[in-house]
């Protein structure tokens, strides 16, 4: 746990205290080990509480879609940065109303893995804390952070905001890596592999939506899952009603998804939810050239055409 | 596969979402001038391929259909200049998606038929239920598959709730 700079806090304090936000969303300790908890600083003397380090996995950003209209400052990872991107192009936000304190991520710690590592079960970390930002201890045991933070953030190619108004800490090399590996691993399988991969991946879930609320960009008034007039699919969480409801609410998102995974890691069944996003996000980059949240005024995919767009699907 | 119909009592059921301008005169034209094509297809009138959600299309799986066909007028011809090339954005994305998810390739189709082409939309239509028969009965996303339906039910036609 590590407190913000001197610097970066009284910046905060300052937009408090002017009046050019009305909150700031930031981490703070919380009583989950090895994860921090968001908080909501209202006033300036607060800002102490703010922490940042590799336990902050929360997107924060899926909170300014309830704070709609508010002035509001907010911590952003690179990934949470370009969610932000995302509300701007949707008009779901204003920029003018925003103040971002940017950080430079080189990963989130995945709890389940360093429970893993150590053969416990993950609700048995009590002990576990972060050792500065490279190592973590736990009874006695040392290990480096960057062997157990997210899949995800291994493969991240996003570390840097791609918006802020206050740039926290050193900048991150990107590395030049391919982070759609995992989705080609899954084309090259038969269709019958697939379906098969499919059903097994979603199997565990039981239609709690945490996938969707945790999602920067899911903020519908009414989703599609709450419907009633029409009731797309029933909520008994039967095999074909959760396959059908993680299509869509995933094909939705598709030419927006950041690739920030909070719904994977939101899931509590673990489903691997980035394994159907990325596979959007491909498409949308092969098909159309976009990749959502890095360019707050270009026009996302869906929403534009060309007339010599891709036709070779049609018969 | 003991519980699905046999080959000789079966007969997919395909829905059909045609655009107003071009593909349902299309259909009415191969009516007319009386093309022959399967009785296979349930046709679903729209005003424009743009007007037709993915969700309509995962949804027609989910309830039983065993195919699903869009068609809508070629690209610059639609009745509203634009419809259909947001319509082909959203649906080259859907088929790439649904077959990653283990779809099988041919179960949702995609054509251009203008209101001129009656010979080709009974063309389509013939193609269509073709890759469908040999595809068998849609088991994947389907409700009836675990509800369990049995297959004499899975062939016939779906009581449909009011909305």
């Amino acid at each position: 746990m590590s407190a913000l700079p001197k610097a970066v806090q009284e910046t905060i304090a300052g937009w408090l205290s002017s009046g050019a936000i009305e909150v700031f969303i930031g981490y703070e300790r919380g009583p989950v080990p090895l994860r921090a908890t968001p908080v909501f600083v209202r006033r300036p003397e607060d800002v102490v509480r703010l922490i940042w380090d590799a336990s902050c996995e929360n997107n924060l950003v899926a909170f300014l879609s309830k704070l709609r209209g508010k002035k509001v400052g907010l911590m952003v990872k690179g990934c949470d940065s370009r969610a932000v991107i995302g509300l701007l192009q949707e008009g779901q936000v204003i920029r003018e109303n925003l103040r971002l304190v940017g950080v430079s991520c080189p990963g989130v710690v995945d709890p389940k893995k360093v429970a893993a590592k150590l053969a416990v079960n993950v609700d048995d970390l009590e002990d576990a804390h972060l050792n500065g930002a490279q190592t973590l201890l736990m009874g006695g045991q040392c290990m480096a952070i960057g062997e157990v933070i997210y899949d995800l953030c291994r493969d991240c190619v996003h570390h840097n905001p791609a918006l802020s108004d206050l740039q926290m800490g050193e900048a991150i090399a990107d590395p030049a890596a391919d982070p759609y590996e995992h989705v080609r691993e899954i084309e090259s399988l038969s269709t019958e592999e697939r379906w098969a991969r499919f059903e097994r991946e979603v199997q565990h879930c039981n239609l709690c939506y945490a996938c969707r609320n945790a999602c920067p960009l899911c903020y519908c008034n009414t989703c599609f899952a709450d419907r009633t007039m029409p009731r797309w699919f029933s909520q008994t969480a039967q095999p074909e009603d959760v396959q059908f409801f993680q299509t869509i609410r995933t094909f939705h998102l598709s030419g927006r998804c950041v690739g920030c995974g909070a719904c994977t890691r939101a899931c509590p069944q673990g489903v691997n939810l980035r394994s159907l996003l990325d596979k959007l996000r491909l498409d949308v980059l092969e098909l159309y050239n976009y990749e959502a949240g890095s360019d707050p005024n270009a026009r996302p995919p869906l929403t534009t055409y060309r007339e010599d767009d891709y036709n070779g699907f049609v018969m | 596969m003991t519980e699905s119909p046999t080959a000789t009592t079966w007969e997919p059921k395909i829905l059909a979402f045609l655009c107003n301008w071009c593909s349902y005169a299309g259909a009415d034209l191969a009516g007319t001038s009386r093309f022959q094509y399967p009785p296979n297809v349930r046709v679903i009138r729209v005003p424009c391929s743009g007007r037709v959600n993915p969700i309509f299309i995962v949804e027609a799986l989910h309830h039983g259909a065993d195919g699903v066909l869009v068609s809508g007028c070629h690209p610059g011809d639609c009745h509203y200049l634009v419809g259909n090339y947001f319509a082909r954005r959203r649906f080259a994305l859907l088929q790439r998606y649904l077959e990653y998810l283990g779809i099988e390739k041919g179960r949702v189709q995609f054509s251009w038929v203008s209101a001129s082409e009656g010979a080709r939309f009974a063309e389509v239509v013939t193609k269509v239920t073709d890759d469908i028969k040999k595809l068998g009965p849609s088991r994947r996303l389907n409700i009836n598959v675990t509800r369990g339906a049995t297959p004499a039910a899975l062939n016939q036609e779906p009581e449909f709730e009011a909305r």
